[in-house]
């Protein structure tokens, strides 16, 4: 009934890591007694295993899978996939990504260009369609916001990464 | 004559699947790869494997000349085309038994007529196969497609003859919408299969997908091996697929299996092939209408191998070889309840956006009922360019009902982490009343959507997971692309751990 203890810090016997999915931020206590409480819930015991696999509750316990890929989690938890941000007490939060630029998520070819610098949209407009695999694919805006830059025209080759459109 | 040896000219799952037919055939098999597939799990499969080029399809596992200069240097007598690629290519087809190996699938003007959606229509019909209502148009300028519509009547379905897996299809509602929509049609036909040829169907309202799998060999024999219904899919992709169909009352089924075998006596088919229909109503009443036939092993085939017990890959080895069917019609039937679930990666949140990038945890599950063809290992990379196909799991039971119960409990423990999966929409159409009633037509999916990408944000219990789980786990693969290699180099034994 061991909590994991390398989470970063040398000598603590409690930890405070700050939690963020979707939008909501959690505060969690990690403790040394195999114990972890999320917000003003009550201690719940977790054990993590070597190869992914967490237990969470005891008895009875709840079986998640986990993996870190930097300062994201990403867990398992009854076909359910979540993937929450843990900054860890004496790190500051990076500062957020620019989620202002939309990028081709592959090589694609560009269909059309619905977007205009200057015009506002809203969340799910098509902004841009690609062709990729012989499937129209559309690019929409991911939140409300202004088209500060258009950085592609039809018939351009796209590849992933690249910025098409920004967005603020 | 007997194969000693097969090259499999695709990649992926369906190359797993088959380089272990060719095993338990004691036939040797041979990989090949593009540069993106060096280290992928199917080239180990095999017991040889041969570079066919770039990684871009059109240069490697699309290149005619890559493919059958390969079979030559490695010596192959056969070649068996998979799904997808060049499966249903009859220049293919023509330049292997140009080049003097066996191609495991139908005759190359076979896989030429059945690909051009007018002609099958048309050969169906001589047949006495019934066809979906519509019409072909000589003039396929706009105002000929146009004309054709309106002989239908609004809304009518716009179709690519070269067509197939819902490009260059187009639903028009009415007059006002028609140009604009014909001629996005034929661009995507065009871009798709350089044929722009366009006819005109009936669009049926709410109609269940439903497949009969059929088998011919070169001495004249022919029988289906039952239904797989494919109602749940999405842009014409196919999600979910079962067998035996809710929809099918026994006298629809023993009518669409005869329609089945005579649609394929018709083409003079040889080897695996599926007809397709669209179903409209239900119970004794219902009508079926031919819709396409694919030439080739389907994706969804372990759902027929699951309820009848037949190998169809072993099948095709022993029908390209020359040998009579292994089965009568009569030895075939129909037992339990099977269900496939595709499992890609792909973003449902965000268009269902195919995703790339490292399983960072992958485990499959395991059970009685359950069977896993994955072409992944923890650790590899899903590539950008090839298609998003994680893996299938295929749950049998001895019901509808318990095969369903199976699906879901298998997929609730197979963690998929480190690229965005399909898994937790799979499981929310496998609980949906309607889908668990067995009442569903091909536009389920896109009728609930919002319903099935609702999320609920994570419960305590993920959140307590996520706190305790510290940045780098032992297993966590590195991210690059020699992690999918399990092979430590024996120069490491004996040091000791590091």
């Amino acid at each position: 009934m061991d909590v994991d203890r390398g989470l970063g810090t040398r000598s603590a016997m409690t930890r405070t890591v700050m939690l963020r999915e979707s939008q909501a931020e959690h505060k969690a206590i990690v403790r040394d007694d195999g114990t972890v409480s999320v917000g003003d819930g009550a201690p719940v015991a977790v054990r993590v295993g070597r190869d992914g696999e967490v237990r969470v509750g005891d008895p009875l316990p709840r079986v998640a899978w986990t993996v870190a890929a930097g300062e994201m989690r990403w867990v398992y938890l009854d076909g359910e996939v979540f993937e929450i941000e843990v900054q860890t007490d004496g790190r500051k939060r990076r500062a957020a990504a620019t989620h202002g630029s939309l990028s081709a998520p592959m090589p694609a070819s560009v269909v059309r260009v619905d977007a205009q610098v200057g015009t506002a949209v809203r969340r799910g407009d098509t902004l841009v369609i690609l062709e990729a695999m012989k499937m129209e694919l559309p690019v929409r805006a991911p939140a409300d916001g202004t088209v500060t830059a258009v950085h592609c025209k039809p018939g351009d080759l796209v590849q992933p990464g690249v910025p098409l459109i920004e967005i603020v | 004559m007997t194969l000693r040896r097969v090259l499999i000219a695709n990649r992926g799952e369906i190359a797993i699947r088959i380089a272990r037919a060719c095993r338990e055939s004691t036939i040797e098999s041979v990989a090949v790869y593009s540069d993106a597939d060096a280290e992928a799990p199917h080239v180990r499969a095999a017991d040889l494997a041969v570079r066919v080029g770039p990684a871009a399809p059109s240069e490697s596992y699309l290149s005619i000349p890559s493919i059958v200069e390969a079979a030559r240097a490695t010596g192959a007598d056969a070649v068996h085309p998979g799904y997808g690629f060049l499966s249903e290519n009859a220049s293919f087809a023509r330049a292997c038994e140009a080049a003097g190996l066996v191609f495991i699938g139908p005759p190359a003007d076979v896989i030429e007529r059945m690909g051009s959606k007018i002609a099958a229509r048309a050969l169906m019909q001589g047949a006495g196969v019934p066809i979906v209502p519509g019409e072909t148009s000589v003039d396929q300028s706009d105002a000929g497609i146009i004309r054709a519509a309106q002989a239908v009547g609004y809304p009518a379905l716009v179709k690519a003859s070269a067509g197939g897996g819902g490009k260059g299809m187009r639903v028009v509602p009415d007059p006002g919408s028609a140009r604009e929509l014909i001629q996005a049609a034929r661009r995507e036909a065009e871009a798709a299969f350089g044929d722009g040829t366009l006819y005109v169907e009936r669009v049926i309202e709410g109609p269940r997908h439903v497949e009969i799998q059929v088998f011919g060999d070169a001495h004249g024999g022919v029988v289906h091996l039952f239904e797989r219904e494919c109602s749940i899919q999405r842009r014409h992709q196919k999600v979910i697929e079962e067998s035996p169909s809710a929809a099918l009352t026994a006298g629809v089924r023993q009518a669409m299996g005869d329609a089945a075998v005579a649609a394929a006596r018709a083409a003079g088919y040889r080897n695996a092939g599926t007809i397709e229909f669209l179903l409209e109503g239900a119970g004794d009443t219902a009508r079926f209408y031919f819709l396409e036939m694919n030439t080739r092993l389907q994706v969804e085939h372990p759902v027929t191998e699951a309820v009848t017990g037949v190998d169809l890959v072993r099948a095709q080895l022993l029908v390209a070889a020359g040998a009579p069917l292994p089965w009568t019609q009569d030895s075939i039937s129909q037992r339990g309840h099977a269900i496939e679930c595709r499992i890609y990666a792909e973003d449902p949140q965000n268009g269902f956006l195919p995703q790339a990038g490292p399983l960072l945890l992958y485990r499959e599950p395991q059970g009685p009922g359950i069977r896993i063809d994955s072409g992944v290992v923890e650790g590899y990379r899903m590539p950008v360019i090839y298609d998003p196909l994680i893996a299938k799991l295929t749950a049998a039971a001895e019901s509808r009902d318990a095969a369903i119960a199976r699906a879901q409990a298998a997929l609730r423990g197979f963690p998929v982490l480190g690229i965005r999966t399909n898994i937790p929409f799979l499981l929310r159409v496998l609980a949906h009343p309607a889908f668990q009633a067995g009442a569903v037509d091909t536009g389920f999916i896109d009728a609930n959507l919002d319903q099935l990408l609702r999320r609920s944000p994570a419960p305590l219990e993920a959140l307590a997971a996520a706190a305790a789980t510290r940045a780098a786990l032992p297993t966590v693969p590195s991210a690059s692309p020699s992690a999918a290699d399990p092979w430590t180099s024996i120069a490491d034994w004996g040091r000791g751990a590091p």
